[in-house]
């Protein structure tokens, strides 16, 4: 079953500027997507419309049946989005209550809230971390915070947005560990890289963006060989022939 | 990771941490007033006292000296002024110019008056999670019927949420630009400039992006409050600070 429909969708900015065109997609509920592409291909301008924060210029995006323009605040709750920046997602004075700002704009009781938050900080490892303040966290820590933040208002869709950036090793693998981990839990999950490397090895699903279009979209095992003609870097695995593996192992 | 400012809330378990945000905001308010009013005496009563309370809630004298530096520059032409304009007996004669011994204690009355509530803010900022501030806001500005309670809270709390930021960003800024030398030029205009562009741009872009995450989870006016609740040791601390402001005047 289709969670995520795309149809036809189009987005131009308010200068005129083509942001997307003609984007058709369909996600099945529990698929690991890579959306990958060169700076500039509409990668990020795709997702803001999943959970309403672009609205279409034309075409429709269906989350679960229901078109996002439709019910914004039902497609942010089903739709948890972690930027890339995750500083600027942060916007509680401690970890707890930065979970919490989710909840609380849903206007969730008091004892609903701390349950969310209590769960959602052990999902992603940070119950230790509740009462500090987010800003002495590492960078992993940070991006994991961020995942809890998201995953306090219960989505089904879970999408990030260059999850690896700014990233070193440890983090990467503490952020890819936790997003396999969401996935396992029967979340779907959006991911756009332009390092496919890092995380290509556990996807269903490929999808090239160039130009603002989807110009490939496929399993890894068939588009993978030609991911440089659009400007993506071919993993070092693939291009020596082998298997790609896992940054886990 | 930037350098924490004292100007943003830190936990902690001090009787000031725990005490209900509308008793601390009607405590500020009456003290603040109240130090409006006071002569030297009762002025260093207050700053000893809140001397105190910095030590009480943990925050480092020298991090606070270098967070109202400015302001400490500030009070110094503020005094110099007002000991050079006031009309009295003369202390000091230089170059025409003459400091007067009223001048000299209208200037410290001037300046401890500031000072006085520069610092009760650091506390009470210290002290109070904007969430709190924001609830405590709404509360005393409920009962007036042709003011937009919510509305104003939420701004008060978002402008609190963005003091360490822009302070953050304003330290990052003076770094890289000393990296480039800037120190050598003395064009104190040239550097104004220098400096507040890159500040402006940085803080409105961060703006932006903060926005775009809250409305990412759903932000509204109407969200559920932090619970504000009062006991017997809001009530004494309220007492003391009546008695405290009688006693000062």
């Amino acid at each position: 079953m289709n969670i995520l429909e795309i149809i036809n969708l189009t987005h131009r900015f308010s200068n005129g500027a083509m942001g997307i065109e003609n984007i058709n997609l369909m996600v099945r509920e529990g698929e690991f997507v890579v959306i990958s592409g060169q700076n500039g291909s509409g990668k990020t301008t795709l997702l803001r419309h999943l959970n309403g924060l672009f609205l279409p210029t034309a075409g429709t995006v269906i989350l679960d049946g229901i078109s996002v323009s439709e019910n914004v605040v039902r497609a942010r709750q089903m739709v948890g989005m972690v930027f890339q920046d995750a500083d600027s997602q942060i916007v509680g004075e401690t970890v707890s209550e930065d979970v919490a700002f989710g909840p609380e704009n849903l206007c969730l009781s008091r004892p609903e809230i701390k349950k969310r938050v209590s769960h959602a900080l052990n999902a992603v490892g940070l119950a230790s971390f509740a009462d500090q303040r987010p800003h002495v966290l590492s960078g992993g820590e940070k991006r994991r915070l961020a995942i809890a933040g998201v995953l306090a208002m219960n989505p089904k869709i879970l999408v990030f947005d260059e999850p690896f950036s700014n990233l070193d090793y440890p983090g990467v693998r503490q952020i890819l560990k936790q997003i396999l981990s969401l996935h396992e839990a029967g979340h779907t999950i959006l991911l756009t890289t332009h390092d496919l490397e890092k995380v290509l090895g556990h996807a269903n699903r490929l999808v090239i963006m160039k130009d603002g279009k989807i110009v490939r979209d496929g399993t890894p095992d068939q588009i993978v060989t030609d991911v440089e003609t659009y400007g993506v870097r071919q993993p070092c695995a693939s291009r020596l022939g082998m298997e790609i593996g896992s940054w886990l192992n | 990771m930037a350098e924490l400012t004292v100007f943003g809330y830190r936990t902690g378990t001090s009787l000031l941490h725990i005490l209900d945000s509308r008793f601390k905001l009607a405590c500020l308010i009456l003290i603040s007033l109240a130090s409006l009013k006071a002569y030297i005496p009762g002025l260093s009563l207050l700053i000893l006292l809140l001397v105190f309370a910095i030590i009480h809630i943990r925050v480092s004298f020298i991090s606070v000296l270098k967070e109202i530096q400015y302001f400490l520059i500030l009070l110094t032409f503020v005094l110099i002024a007002r000991a050079l304009s006031t009309p009295g007996t003369p202390v000091i004669e230089f170059m025409g110019l003459t400091m007067t011994s009223q001048g000299l204690y209208d200037g410290i009355l001037v300046c401890g008056r500031l000072g006085t509530v520069v610092l009760l803010g650091l506390i009470f900022v210290s002290t109070t999670r904007p969430s709190e501030i924001k609830a405590a806001v709404e509360w005393f500005l409920t009962p007036f019927p042709f003011i937009p309670a919510k509305r104003v809270a939420t701004m008060i709390s978002l402008v609190m949420r963005f003091i360490p930021t822009i302070l953050n960003q304003a330290k990052e800024t003076a770094d890289a630009q000393r990296a480039r030398g800037i120190e050598n030029r003395k064009n104190p205009v040239y550097r104004l400039i220098k400096f507040t562009i890159p500040l402006m741009r940085r803080t409105f872009e961060d703006a932006d992006k903060l926005i775009v995450a809250m409305e990412a989870r759903c932000y509204s006016e109407n969200r559920t409050d932090p619970e504000l609740s009062s006991g017997k040791k809001d009530w004494i601390a309220l007492l003391l600070v009546i008695c405290l402001c009688i006693l000062i005047l």
